[in-house]
């Protein structure tokens, strides 16, 4: 197998598979929609003819049924219904896996189930008539003759209007799934008393062109064309009841539709009459031969393309990382430069080319830190499957909508966020809508929603996932609190409700009574929190009882620049995030107890525990007095601990930088960075600073 | 990729002012050689990036002991290790002769090991070196073997395992 065209296959069968993924679901809501059933069908053949040219055999096994599955629902001769969907999800995990698979270096698959393989063949059988979908497989296959209209010479000039007709008639003909069947069937004919002959008008050339369409609607009984004629309500509506402006609306648009068949456009929607075209079928035809230079620029009959190729190219991330680590260098000479003029007696020139640099830095910084940046779309795409497999398992209504799937935020975080919302979005269904016959006997309508939005909020990306379910019960957490062991009860009446929701963040806390294998395991959500911490993000969770659940998630656009608080020891400084802390203040100790052997500070009456970090970073330092000291206030989780520092050094935007071989364990580091003079600081890891003073 | 390297012309020199003798012939090991105690020490040329002299190194609080901080090679934050503390051996000041070697563990980590002395780079050959035998397991994992050429004995480190992250 050649590892280069293997590779090249991958990441285009890996984006496929993504792309398939959303549209195989968004297939179940709009199961006729013509245009994604050929994304569909296009998706499939294209892995198809990726995996058929590298012999990987049972992947082409795979994608040629399916495809045939998908070439017989979009002729309408089966529907996409919910027990096609189960087997063609089926068939799409295992070419999802094998994708993955051949990703990870294997290179031999499995042989494929014999049981899938024989559902999908019965899914085709299922249609009405069996043909041999190969021919639509291959688009460019030889069974598409052309006819030219009755009398006109063949061995005569063509003209342009000619030219355009055979062309029309070839994407007709291509598009039509039995083209043997329907090519002998249309044949044009000319109005009485026309000389076959002389010059065609261009009314005549009309006519025939409507005649062709008419009659290959009408000959092609299988095309969805001829059960459409009848206008369709939208599922779930009831025919009987009153109508809707926007459905009556709806149902004129799909008359009109149907009505301008005879000249099809390019803009038809839900209606298939417009002729579907294969988007391989290039003017490089046969066809086209003879005249190449005659352009066949406006075939009435070829839709757009559906949707514009995103505009982006693939870069490696390694590159990436470079670039990311000199233009880090860049900003740090910018600091550098920065100090520097602050004490030199400087001339008004270097402060201006300071300023400049200032400028130009930050700009590069911005352009290439866009490089870097993903579309959530990536995390998102994956939703729509899991909430319908979720739904169809646990017997639920659910309706899943994606907001601002556009926001983009850094292909790190991405990846990062992609565990945690799951298990989120896995909660919601599972534990937040409630089921179909709750939901009607609470009055609310009985198919759930769950909305997954992202929102870009200033330097942070806002996530939400939110679910009008059954909502909390703060009670109900209080109590199990208690029996958990996790407070006493006085400690857990205490709570306030919004405390109360926190407790479901804590490790060792289910509430679900019984254990399903789709979460209840009590090892979720402490994790989710604990992932979401570490990339600087919060969580914040609002509950109504009865009504619903929104849990919401806030990150920074990118891991790879923090905003910290500088403090030092000694002549050693350290970096502190800044969105952990709180507030600043003069160390007193008149304003400090020894409770338990915990030095804890009073602030607006509350004790909050005190830690000296130079115990621990700066042990040969004997201290007496901390008079001098400032106390920083930070919140870790839902936890508020005040660090007594040395010195605050104030505020500053530091690149992040691993530390090396042999320190990745050492806990209480979250890296270091080069600070404006040059020097290294070490970035402090707030929750495993805790843990070492514990 | 070796700075010491660079120049064609240094290394001539050195097999130039060698003794040339019989078991020379045959493939041999480019070393860079370095001095711990009394002892002297190689490193394959492949492993090395580069050998600095000792700037300011920034100590980490908390990091296992044979760890004596990192250092800012040209954006890259190095981990910098004590040689000395590696082989048990009691610590030096450091001096103007003293080096830090830049070894590429692999692509993307990278090593500083501080030693008292940099002398040369040498090529071994191959046959030269035998595998240690020692009693000590631990002691002997960090060594790929040990050389008697022109009267001296060269411990040759392995990198490799030396760095080798527990995880």
């Amino acid at each position: 197998m050649d590892e280069e065209i293997l590779s090249d296959f991958l990441v285009e069968a890996s984006e496929l598979v993504d792309q398939l993924n959303e549209q195989l679901v968004d297939l179940e809501h709009s199961p006729t929609d013509a245009d994604l059933l050929n994304a569909v069908f296009r998706g499939f053949h294209t892995v198809k003819g990726g995996a058929g040219f590298l012999g990987i055999t049972p992947l082409v096994e795979v994608c040629h049924r399916a495809e045939n599955v998908f070439d017989k629902i979009r002729n309408g001769d089966i529907s996409y219904d919910a027990q096609a969907a189960d087997v063609i999800l089926r068939a799409f995990d295992v070419i999802s896996d094998s994708i993955e698979a051949l990703n990870a270096g294997e290179r031999d698959l499995p042989e494929n189930d014999a049981g899938l393989l024989h559902e999908l063949d019965m899914l085709t059988k299922g249609g009405a008539v069996v043909i041999e979908p190969e021919v639509v497989a291959e688009p460019v296959a030889q069974e598409v003759s052309l006819h030219l209209a009755e009398g006109v010479d063949p061995d005569g000039d063509i003209t342009d209007e000619e030219f355009e007709a055979l062309l029309n008639q070839r994407d007709q003909l291509q598009s039509d799934v039995m083209p043997v069947a329907t090519s002998s069937e249309v044949s044009l004919h000319l109005a009485d008393g026309v000389d076959p002959d002389g010059d065609i008008t261009d009314e005549e050339f009309e006519a025939l062109l409507n005649q062709r369409d008419q009659l290959q609607t009408a000959v092609a009984p299988k095309s969805q064309v001829e059960p459409k004629v009848e206008l369709h309500l939208d599922a779930g509506v009831d025919p009987d009841g009153d109508i809707t402006d926007e459905e009556f609306e709806a149902l004129l648009n799909q008359r009109d539709l149907l009505l301008s068949d005879a000249e099809p456009t390019p803009s038809s929607h839900n209606v298939t009459a417009a002729p579907i075209v294969e988007p391989a079928v290039s003017p490089s035809q046969p066809v086209s031969k003879p005249k190449a230079a005659t352009k066949p620029v406006v075939a009435p009959s070829k839709p757009a393309p559906k949707s514009n190729p995103e505009s982006t190219v693939r870069v490696d991330t390694r590159r990436l990382d470079e670039i990311m680590n000199l233009v880090g260098e860049l900003v740090l000479v910018r600091n550098r430069l920065l100090t520097l003029r602050g004490t030199s007696d400087s001339s008004e020139e270097i402060s201006n080319a300071v300023g400049n640099l200032d400028h130009v830095t930050t700009d590069l910084q911005a352009s290439v830190m866009k490089t870097r940046m993903q579309p959530v779309k990536k995390v998102f795409g994956r939703f729509p499957r899991v909430v319908r497999d979720l739904a169809r398992k646990l017997n639920k209504k659910i309706e899943l909508e994606l907001h601002g799937e556009d926001t983009d935020l850094d292909k790190n975080l991405v990846e990062a966020l992609a565990d945690p919302l799951v298990h989120l979005v896995r909660n919601s269904v599972d534990h937040g809508v409630e089921m179909p016959a709750d939901r009607i006997a609470n009055g609310k309508p009985e198919t759930g929603t769950v909305i997954l939005a992202a929102e870009q909020e200033g330097d942070h990306i806002l996530l939400s996932i939110t679910d009008d379910g059954k909502g909390m019960d703060a009670d109900l957490l209080r109590r199990k609190a208690v029996e958990k062991g996790l407070m006493d009860e006085v400690a857990a009446n205490q709570l306030d409700d919004k405390s109360a929701f926190e407790l479901i963040l804590s490790a060792g806390f289910s509430t679900a009574e019984q254990v399903s294998d789709i979460s209840g395991r009590g090892v979720g959500m402490d994790v989710v929190k604990n992932m979401i911490t570490k990339l600087n993000g919060s969580i914040d969770i609002h509950s109504v009882l009865g009504k619903g659940t929104q849990i919401s998630i806030r990150v920074p656009l990118t891991l790879a620049i923090l905003p910290t608080l500088m403090v030092s020891f000694c002549e050693d400084s350290y970096a502190i995030p800044l969105t952990s802390v709180l507030e600043i203040f003069d160390y007193n100790s008149e304003k400090t107890n020894k409770i338990d052997g915990q030095r804890m500070v009073r602030l607006r009456d509350k004790s909050i525990p005190l830690f000296f970090l130079d115990e621990w970073l700066a042990p040969h330092a004997v201290k007496e007095n901390y008079d001098e000291d400032k106390v920083v206030i930070v919140s870790i989780g839902n936890q508020r601990v005040g660090f007594v520092v040395d010195q605050v050094n104030g505020q500053e935007e530091v690149v992040i930088k691993p530390l090396g071989t042999m320190l990745k364990r050492v806990s209480g580091y979250a890296g270091a960075t080069i600070t404006g003079n040059g020097n290294i600081a070490l970035i402090l890891d707030l929750p495993g600073v805790v843990q070492r003073f514990q | 990729m070796m700075h010491l390297t660079d120049s064609k012309g240094f290394t001539d020199n050195i097999s130039l002012m060698d003794d040339m003798e019989d078991e020379d012939f045959g493939p041999s090991i480019r070393c860079v050689m370095f001095t711990l105690e009394n002892e002297i020490y190689g490193i394959q040329v492949s492993k090395i990036r580069e050998v600095l002299r000792v700037g300011n190194i920034r100590p980490v609080p908390g990091a296992p002991y044979q760890v004596l901080g990192v250092i800012n090679v040209r954006g890259v934050i190095v981990t910098v290790i004590d040689s000395r503390s590696m082989f048990e051996l009691s610590s030096k000041e450091i001096d103007d002769l003293s080096r830090i070697i830049i070894v590429e563990v692999d692509d993307e980590r990278s090593v500083g090991i501080l030693v008292d002395f940099v002398m040369e780079v040498k090529d071994i050959p191959e046959k030269k070196f035998e595998p240690l035998s020692s009693t000590k397991d631990n002691a002997s994992r960090n060594i790929q073997g040990i050389a008697h050429y022109q009267d001296n004995v060269i411990i040759l480190l392995d990198v490799d395992t030396m760095f080798q992250d527990p995880d």
